[in-house]
């Protein structure tokens, strides 16, 4: 961690009232987009095809909910509580993408593995285009996420081989891929604040240029493995559905779930582990 | 090495691989440890049901790398288990599917709620670990090895399901009430966690004999009840006063048999209970949907060129 941050660099206290709405909003996507993640791969432990692979599985979502959890300590660190981030947020002001929020259908490996693909790869175009942002307190917490998301890519692409290696399983993933791209469309859409997020340096890449890069990377190596990737101008884009208060039923059910104890339960406050586990 | 000779020999980590033993003894040593390594996959199916109701991030993180561990024990259990030559992992697996591999009889009851994640993971976790502890000097030396790093890691799960605990019997008069009457449905199935008393187990005496277990049921059970009640008590949970539980003469516990339903209890070792039926069964069709995965990976193997990769 950098002791001493770049002299351009913004600290939170020296945030104007729209930086820090700019933010938070990208704060928000990130977090969001991890928890809901995380949450979703969880439904894979004790079902995944082998033990070996239910360990790998567990590992990825610990990762991302761990990556959930510094995002929003960066939105407490500006005066939002957990209660905020997650368990008393409407479930419609959350601003995941729709990739993450899909269920899993018994069965489909081929869908995890290639949404962790699809999301692994867009992280790490996300996680780079904030290495060098100007708001300090962002910048020391991004090369711990980004070497763990290289092992994330790493697991997905070694699985990505073994499921197309026949044809049935190729066949199998030309179907996750044509389920799944739409969706994962929408990890590039843009939200209210996107121009301020880039003018005030908070992220050094747009997102059109991030979802080209994104596209770039994908494209050539699924066709190298067989898999024919969409045209992205042809899918209807998220079926006009995105991050901003347009998601799926399944999201509300999967909030509901999420959330039950905690309005059953009437905890003062979600209780932190950290100081005794780590 | 004849029978006669194990058992003379019966010693903590006395045997291992580089020794020749009767079957009697690799099978009994196979079923023990096959069970137990069921138990920690079903045990994780019950767990996994915790992650998503979780009401914190770091609850959420705690239990779902419990879940892992459990997993984690699992194919190390598995593995100390292959060792003895009787069976493999995909067989106790496959066993596992069908309803023929037997394990703990507290993960046969379904559970819903977070209230009922102290119970597992305190208390059964925490009667586990009594057991688990003695494990520690069991004659076959790859069990024995892997309960060292199976009792450490338990001992982070048992503290989490404490903190639960705690932290509910913190609440309101409400939650309070709710965990009490939870803890009153739960706790002759924990009581039952340590089988029938000495004289009604199948197993024991030879299991015994050879070193493979250390404690009777009776000793692990007295063990429990004189560290649990007293914690269930501290945190404000009052101990039912059926099934009614004395100290015998020599200051051991015992728990009054009849007062706890043996029926139901036997139902369950066959794997017949309803609650058996439903989780081994949802967890064969899930397993079942994933067979085309293990294929594919069967054929990627044995094509990846001269030298074929080993299933790790």
């Amino acid at each position: 961690m950098s002791e001493t941050p770049r002299p351009d660099t913004i600290d939170r206290r020296e945030l104007s009232a729209e930086q820090q709405a700019a933010v938070e909003e990208l704060l928000f996507r990130l977090a969001d987009d991890e928890f809901v993640h995380a949450e979703r791969l969880t439904e894979w432990q004790i079902y995944a095809p082998t033990l070996e692979s239910d360990l790998a599985i567990a590992n990825i979502a610990q990762d991302e909910f761990g990556h959930a959890r510094l995002w929003y300590d960066l939105l407490k660190q500006l005066g939002y509580t957990e209660p905020e981030c997650i368990w008393e947020r409407d479930p419609t002001e959350w601003t995941h993408s729709l990739l993450v929020e899909r269920p899993f259908d018994a069965g489909d490996w081929g869908d995890a593995v290639l949404r962790g693909y699809l999301y692994d790869v867009a992280e790490r175009i996300r996680l780079e285009a904030v290495a060098d942002t100007s708001y300090a307190p962002l910048a020391d917490r991004v090369g711990k996420a980004l070497e763990e998301e290289a092992y994330h890519r790493e697991h997905a692409t070694n699985w990505l081989e073994r499921l197309t290696a026949d044809d049935d399983g190729q066949a199998r993933m030309q179907d996750a891929l044509d389920d799944l791209f739409p969706a994962a469309l929408s990890l590039f859409d843009p939200g209210p604040r996107e121009d301020d997020i880039v003018a005030f340096g908070f992220r050094t890449e747009s997102l059109a240029a991030m979802r080209t890069e994104w596209l770039e990377t994908i494209g050539p190596s699924l066709e190298a493995l067989g898999l024919a990737v969409p045209d992205p101008d042809e899918v209807a884009q998220s079926n006009g559905r995105g991050r901003y208060g347009t998601h799926t039923d399944a999201w509300h059910d999967l909030y509901d779930e999420v959330t039950a104890t905690y309005r059953e339960v009437d905890f003062e406050t979600p209780v932190e582990l950290r100081a005794t586990e780590e | 090495m004849d029978l006669e000779t194990v058992m003379e020999r019966a010693g903590p980590r006395e045997f291992g691989p580089g020794d020749e033993l009767p079957e009697k003894y690799r099978k009994a040593a196979t079923r023990m440890i096959q069970f137990h390594a069921n138990s920690e996959v079903m045990g994780g199916y019950l767990d996994k049901t915790f992650t998503r109701k979780a009401p914190s991030l770091d609850r959420k993180l705690a239990n779902t790398a419990k879940v892992q561990d459990e997993i984690g024990h699992a194919q190390l259990l598995y593995r100390a288990a292959e060792t003895l030559d009787v069976k493999t992992r995909a067989e106790m697996l496959d066993e596992l599917a069908t309803g023929e591999g037997k394990f703990l009889n507290c993960f046969h009851y379904p559970v819903d709620s977070w209230y009922e994640a102290p119970m597992i993971d305190f208390f059964v976790d925490g009667g586990a670990m009594r057991r688990q502890a003695t494990l520690k000097s069991t004659s076959w030396t790859p069990y024995a090895h892997a309960m060292d790093k199976v009792c450490f890691e338990e001992g982070f799960h048992v503290k989490h399901g404490e903190s639960i605990l705690r932290e509910l019997m913190n609440g309101s008069k409400a939650t309070q009430e709710r965990m009490q009457e939870t803890f009153d449905v739960w706790w002759p199935r924990i009581l039952q966690f340590f089988g029938p008393t000495n004289d009604e187990s199948v197993h024991d005496d030879f299991a015994q004999a050879v070193g493979l277990k250390t404690a009777t049921n009776d000793e692990l059970r007295t063990s429990f009840l004189n560290m649990y009640i007293p914690k269930a008590e501290k945190y404000g949970l009052e101990i039912p006063e059926y099934p009614r539980i004395y100290e015998r003469d020599d200051g051991t516990m015992a728990v009054r048999e009849d007062d706890l339903d043996w029926k139901e209890f036997w139902t369950i070792s066959r794997n017949e209970y309803e609650g058996s039926t439903e989780q081994i069964g949802s967890r064969r069709r899930r397993q079942d949907a994933v067979e085309w995965v293990r294929e594919s990976l069967e054929t990627w193997e044995s094509s990846a060129g001269p030298t074929p990769q080993t299933a790790d």
